[in-house]
């Protein structure tokens, strides 16, 4: 190997360590961890307020509530943005990524390919119209155009209210570009995560929209962990997970992160 | 790694619609794109530079950008400032037409400029006009040595086209993409897409190798 490709393949190592550094991991090490064991994690950094960048680190109450787990378990952990598509197959294969904390939802379609940890957080979808609407139910959107991210619960949910292959459901790559389709006018309601929906009439007074709460067609659905097939991992952290809800460290968190008081005991009964 | 199948085949009749919209789209963009083409192509070789220099700019615009940026502006900004709302079909239209009309506007310009300029002079000397040395003498000639690069155009057009699931067109990632989030999988719904733009990109240059064969 001549000194020139020497210096061309350290400088390419250099560079793809620096790409990875700057991939947005933090590195957060559990309290009294034992030693050795330790489990990376993989995150779609792009929702929040539950995980989302900030800059170059990773926030949210997923991230937080991640944190007190691990602590409470002493593992060792790192969380790493990999975006959605990324974390779901390296958490289905298990070995890059041992596990995806990213409000995924937990359905029985989901649970043929992967494991779920225990529920961690109690969410529900809802309509967002702008004001002046008729829409007052999920029923009154059967004949609507409806925008909704692609691949999450909403899309499932509404595909089964109006049809998979109704191309008035408009899935889109982020709830970001499905509310700039209401906006434009392009679609009559927006269905998203509570916490979504809640944080972009927050941000966006202007625009002048309401948010549908319709318990009745969209029920409670539950965020869980997500293993590989036949994980250790659930074993080791569920006890954890479930001791952080029941000695008011989550209400913390949650507080923190929604300003109200989390229903702990739904969460605990929902397995 | 397991690989279901019967996901597949559940999603199949939605798979095909989704074909049939991504080659709609393809073909009409194609035809626009190559008519709108070549005004720009002519206008890009005005013989005065002030009126170039638009045709200049579209070219550059189209080509210096990526599709995926047209495609938001076309469908949040152009179609809604004409139309009042957003219009799919017509984003799809528009923003690929749009997009492969600089690319063809270059290949008609470059096939124009590669006819030797002895051939203009010939049909000038004959008496035709500049009109008829275009359309009798230049075209013909050029047009041949243009199909391989407008049948190159046209297979980056149908892949390009995927594109069009990132506002929603309901053309074959999107349902791909729908598939993904029912059962968070990833290689069925991909895989399919693949082998479809696959079996349609590779009949598209079988096709195209037989025309330029008779052409």
């Amino acid at each position: 190997m001549g000194i020139g490709k020497k210096v061309f393949m350290s400088a390419m190592v250099a560079c793809s360590m620096l790409a990875m550094a700057g991939c947005g991991s933090n590195n957060e090490a559990g309290g009294n961890a034992a030693a050795g064991e330790s489990i990376k994690i993989a995150t779609d950094a792009s929702y929040a307020p539950m995980e989302y960048m900030d800059t170059d680190t990773i926030k949210g109450f997923d991230v937080d509530f991640l944190k007190a787990v691990m602590e409470e378990a002493g593992v060792k952990y790192t969380i790493t943005n990999t975006g959605w598509d990324t974390m779901l197959t390296s958490v289905q294969q298990g070995t890059e990524y041992q596990a995806g904390v990213s409000s995924v939802s937990i359905t029985d379609e989901r649970k043929e390919t992967y494991d779920y940890s225990i529920p961690y957080f109690e969410s529900t979808n809802m309509i967002m119209v702008k004001e002046g609407s008729d829409i007052k139910s999920a029923l009154d959107l059967k004949d609507k155009v409806v925008a909704v991210q692609g691949a999450t619960t909403a899309d499932t949910l509404m595909s089964d209210i109006m049809g998979v292959d109704n191309t008035n459901l408009k899935r889109f790559d982020s709830n970001a570009v499905a509310l700039m389709e209401l906006n434009a006018g392009g679609a009559d309601a927006v269905v998203a995560d509570i916490a979504i929906v809640n944080e972009y009439i927050k941000n966006n007074p202007k625009e002048k929209l309401t948010g549908i709460l319709d318990k009745e067609n969209f029920g409670s659905e539950y965020y869980g962990i997500l293993y590989p097939k036949g994980s250790e991992w659930k074993a080791k952290l569920d006890p954890a997970i479930k001791a952080v809800i029941e000695n008011g460290k989550y209400a913390e968190i949650y507080q923190a992160w929604f300003g109200e008081e989390p229903d702990t005991a739904a969460l605990l009964n929902a397995e | 790694m397991d690989f279901r199948f019967d996901l597949i085949v559940h999603y199949l009749p939605v798979f095909l619609r989704g074909t049939l919209f991504t080659i709609g789209v393809s073909v009409v963009s194609i035809l626009i794109g190559s008519i709108l083409g070549l005004g720009i192509g002519f206008g890009k070789m005005a013989p005065k530079a002030i009126y170039r220099w638009p045709f200049h700019f579209y070219i550059n615009f189209f080509r210096g950008t990526p599709l995926y940026v047209q495609i938001l502006i076309v469908h949040f900004g152009l179609i809604p400032a004409f139309y009042g709302t957003t219009n799919v079909l017509m984003t799809s239209f528009v923003a690929l037409s749009l997009n492969s009309a600089a690319y063809s506007a270059e290949i008609f310009r470059a096939g124009i400029q590669s006819i030797d300029p002895g051939q203009r002079e010939a049909a000038l000397s004959l008496g035709m006009t500049k009109w008829q040395a275009m359309r009798f003498i230049i075209l013909p000639q050029a047009i041949k040595r243009m199909v391989p690069a407008f049948g190159n155009e046209f297979i980056v057009l149908v892949k390009d086209s995927s594109l069009l699931a990132l506002v929603a067109a309901p053309e074959i990632m999107f349902w791909s993409n729908t598939m993904k989030g029912q059962y968070l999988r990833i290689w069925e719904p991909y895989l399919t897409a693949a082998l479809i733009y696959f079996v349609l990109t590779y009949s598209l240059s079988k096709l195209l190798n037989y025309i330029e064969r008779k052409v």
